[in-house]
């Protein structure tokens, strides 16, 4: 046994080691960005706030965070207005190209976004729609719209099958009963879905440096930087967007989990 | 001639190839407590949710007062239904989900409060009133779910296998709430269930269906004492079942030879069988009887005691006859103190002939 | 009772227009630019074969292609090695809560700045930087990392190895644990029973991570760009380069329609492997 217990051991620090690999770069991110050093290495410079300050004395960057704010809200309206539609659908019906239907939902992310950049680009071109804020939003509700319908389809496959009918038994029409019943039901997940993909789109940069012509977002800012040369700057906006990140994630998370609770 | 408040005219419900109802034809009067009863997959919740609206039928109509109700939607029928998980809105408290059908009749917010409260004050869970669903019991969600059928005041109340989540006990105190409700208003109930006991202790009339088909409609002694055919007489229970050869009809009567012995019993309404046809004939539980002497009946069965079952002051005895196959008697306790069956090696089962009853070849 | 139910509609076709505007149809002109041709710094719609023959026709395509592979390939092939202890301890060595935990923190860097990750990779790995400086301590170094494979390959982790150690642990957690324990009770060795028993039964999950792994990987553009020197471009870098660097869009799209082709034969090739019948 005294085998297994190493072992045991063993795999726990190798776990942590991969965390700490995971875990890293968000780290020293977060770290840097307080660093005097331009380069920064160990041992560490001098605390200090001049990559911040720099950061929120430059006008681009105000701008790059409006489009950014803009951009995730819209698109996160709009992928889980798309998402639950879907998922309902999914949920209530069967039709036979259901698999055609599903696949054309769920694709998008498997393909990769240097390519959906370009096919995005030259599109949105041919439409004449190139380069505005609407063909970002546009975009990544096309990449963000799966995983709403992931979201809201788990919560909809967690209901009483009877529910709905319920409804309908005591009266209500169908437009009714999805007002009533089925978007209340789905309340929870339809908040994480909102966050998740706001989040999403907040970090999306590939395919918004390509369609976004003069509407920089936060993130083709940070590639516009990195491109160039080393700059703390970027750990100070990168610190920015993650806390925005973590905070829509944990709102998702605490939303679905308390509701869960609640239910038990 | 007033119209039954329902009416099945040939209706048939098929699900792709699989057909769940087949040719169903019965009427409910109003203020009936009726009770569908059959095994698992047997077409009783089928059958309820085509009058609930919730399924279409395939073919043949549904009437209500005369009507033909196929093409009316779920939400314009009053037709509420007490579903088997309840399904009560969970994100609701317990005065909302009452509410809720009556909102959809477009009633005032005052008045709708004031009609659940009362409500739920009738089923007496009104401290519960601004609680969320999942903090109640299964009693009190129960009345809950009852609350929000009746309080939109409807001629029928459908129920599909309410009481199957509650403990033993909650569920005869539930039978007896139910049986009061239905006696107040005054109003259908059609209660769907696959428990005789259920069935048995409160409905006026039951109706047996098995794989589609109705078996039996008839009121609970109807059925218990003169079960139509073979599959009502085996789900009935509590039955022993006598098969054999038809050795000789004559005219009302049809003697059957089997393992067992020759008994002659009465045919009723039944066709009259052939000679040869394989016939059976069911003797109930309780109106057979047990002595260690031969008795001078002529329907008698030789058996060995195998074991005893009390149940309150209910006894059932499990026999076996010489052939194998198994006998049961019921009797009240004290009776059974008259007989000495400890000494006795030998037991016998008989029954006067009006208790022999025919229910037909196969 | 076929009718037509505006609700039905209402929820069902607003998605299938959407991806058809805009998903099917970007892809479909993707494939259809590659045709096109490009005449004094203006794309003309065409039918012509000249760009495909002007990419694969050259060295430097196929440099590219075979590099790209060979990457995405030892970056697969590195993660899901690396992930793999990882999965199992998840899977088979702790409780439910500390999965469920751990798994919450895999989740949280698919939303945070992936650009940011590999600036701050960049920074670490540098000649003077974190792990260098570190080592130094220990009388080692320096070790050049930037602009090598190993770079390159730290970068595609960074994207893939949470996603990965997620689909390891669901397809491992599949695994029924008493016919584990049915091996080890048969005398099976640790080993012996992951690869006899373990993988056959995971074998659909672990093949369908492998697959997201390789796909992510094959079309990264910033790994191979900031952490591997780009030098040869990947195909990724290839389109990025084509397009920024002027109006060349067809021949960024035959590299991008080869791509598509690529990892469709890959996931195909994946999914064809994961759920065939086992044999023997």
């Amino acid at each position: 046994m005294t085998d297994n217990r190493t072992l045991r051991w063993f795999l726990f620090a190798y776990l942590a080691l991969v965390f700490v690999f995971i875990f890293a770069p968000i780290f020293f991110s977060v770290v840097f960005s307080f660093n005097s050093d331009r380069f920064p290495t160990i041992p560490l410079g001098n605390f200090t706030l001049k990559w911040y300050q720099t950061v929120w004395n430059d006008p681009d960057v105000w701008e790059a965070a409006r489009t950014s704010l803009t951009v995730s809200l819209s698109t996160a309206t709009i992928a889980t207005a798309l998402g639950f539609a879907t998922a309902y659908t999914d949920y209530r019906y069967s039709f036979r190209l259901k698999p055609i239907y599903l696949g054309l939902v769920l694709l998008p992310p498997t393909i990769p976004l240097i390519i959906m950049a370009l096919a995005m680009l030259a599109w949105f071109a041919k439409l004449g729609i190139s380069g505005q804020v609407m063909s970002i939003i546009i975009a990544h509700s096309v990449l963000t719209a799966p995983f709403a319908m992931a979201i809201i389809r788990l919560r909809l496959s967690q209901m009483d099958p009877s529910l709905e009918a319920a409804a309908w038994n005591l009266g209500a029409n169908e437009w009714s009963a999805m007002r009533r019943v089925i978007v209340p039901f789905c309340r929870p997940a339809i908040i994480s879905s909102f966050c998740l993909t706001a989040a999403v789109s907040f970090d999306e940069f590939a395919i918004s440096w390509f369609v976004s012509g003069l509407n920089k977002t936060i993130p083709v800012i940070i590639l516009e930087i990195v491109t160039g040369n080393i700059d703390p700057q970027v750990n100070a906006i990168g610190s920015f967007v993650f806390l925005v990140s973590m905070t829509l994630v944990i709102i998702a998370q605490v939303v679905l989990m308390t509701r869960r609770k609640k239910e038990n | 001639m007033v119209a039954p408040l329902v009416e099945f005219r040939s209706v048939v419900k098929r699900f792709d190839d699989f057909v769940a109802v087949e040719d169903v034809n019965f009427t409910i009067d109003a203020g009936e407590f009726v009770a569908i009863m059959g095994p698992s997959g047997c077409g009783k919740t089928t059958t309820l949710r085509m009058l609930a609206g919730l399924e279409a039928p395939s073919e043949g109509n549904i009437l209500m007062d005369g009507r033909v109700m196929n093409d009316v939607p779920a939400h314009e029928r009053d037709t509420p239904l007490v579903w088997q998980s309840l399904a009560l809105f969970p994100f609701l408290t317990a005065r909302e989900n009452v509410e809720f059908g009556l909102q959809m009749r477009g009633v005032g917010a005052a008045e709708c409060r004031r009609r659940a409260l009362e409500w739920l004050d009738r089923m007496e869970i009104s401290e519960f009133a601004e609680r969320d669903i999942a903090s109640l019991s299964g009693g009190q969600k129960q009345r809950v779910a009852l609350a929000r059928s009746l309080v939109i005041e409807p001629r029928i109340l459908l129920l599909d296998e309410p009481l199957s989540a509650l403990d033993a006990n909650l569920v005869i105190r539930m039978q007896s709430v139910l049986t009061r409700l239905q006696r107040e208003l005054g109003i259908t109930f059609v209660y769907v269930t696959h428990s005789q006991s259920e069935a048995f202790a409160m409905a006026d009339r039951v109706v047996i269906m098995s794989r589609g088909h109705i078996s039996q409609i008839g009121s609970p002694k109807d059925i218990y004492r003169a079960p139509a055919n073979r599959f009502v007489a085996e789900f009935v229970g509590r039955n022993n079942i006598i098969a054999g050869a038809v050795t000789k009809t004559a005219a009302k009567t049809v003697t059957i030879e089997g393992s067992l012995g020759s008994f002659t019993v009465q045919t009723g309404q039944h066709d009259a069988p052939r000679k040869g046809d394989v016939a059976r004939f069911v003797v109930a539980a309780d109106l057979a009887q047990i002595s260690v002497k031969k008795p001078k009946s002529a329907n008698v069965i030789p058996c060995s005691l195998i074991s005893e079952e009390f149940i309150g002051s209910i006894v059932t005895l499990f026999l076996e006859a010489e052939d194998g196959s198994e006998l049961k008697v019921q009797l009240q306790e004290r009776e059974l103190s008259k007989v000495d069956l400890k000494s006795a090696t030998t037991t016998y089962l008989s029954w006067a002939d009006e208790h022999g009853h025919y229910i037909g070849v196969d | 009772m076929r009718t037509f139910s505006i609700f039905k509609q209402t929820f069902r076709l607003p998605i299938v227009l959407w991806q058809s505007l805009f998903f099917i149809g970007p892809l479909c002109f993707t494939v259809a630019m590659s045709f096109f041709i490009v005449r004094n710094y203006r794309m003309q719609e065409d039918f012509v074969m000249k760009n495909w023959a002007k990419m694969l026709g050259r060295d430097y395509f196929w440099d590219s292609y075979f590099l790209t592979w060979g990457l995405a390939g030892i970056g697969t092939i590195v993660t899901m090695t690396v992930a793999f202890p990882a999965a199992y301890t998840l899977a088979f060595k702790v409780s439910e809560t500390v999965r469920r935990w751990a798994i919450f923190m895999l989740i949280i860097p698919f939303f945070t700045s992936y650009l940011v990750r590999i600036f701050s990779w960049y920074v670490i790995l540098a000649e003077s930087g974190v792990i260098n400086a570190g080592l130094s301590y220990l009388g080692l170094g320096p070790f050049v990392m930037l602009n090598t494979k190993f770079g390159t390959v730290v970068g595609y982790m960074t994207l893939t190895l949470p996603l990965v150690i997620i689909l390891q642990t669901f397809a491992l957690s599949n695994v029924d644990r008493s016919l584990v324990e049915a091996a080890f009770n048969l005398g099976c060795r640790p080993f012996r029973t992951i690869y006899r028993v373990i993988l056959p039964m995971a074998r659909t999950g672990l093949i369908i991570a492998a697959v997201f792994c390789f796909i992510l990987s094959f079309g990264d553009f910033v790994s191979p760009y900031y952490l591997g020197g780009s030098k040869p471009p990947t195909l990724p870098i290839l389109i990025v380069d084509t397009v920024k660097s002027g109006q060349q869009w067809p021949r960024a799209a035959v590299v991008a329609v080869v791509m598509m082709v690529t990892l469709f034969v890959v996931a195909f090739a994946g999914i064809m492997a994961a759920y065939r019948r086992r044999v023997g």
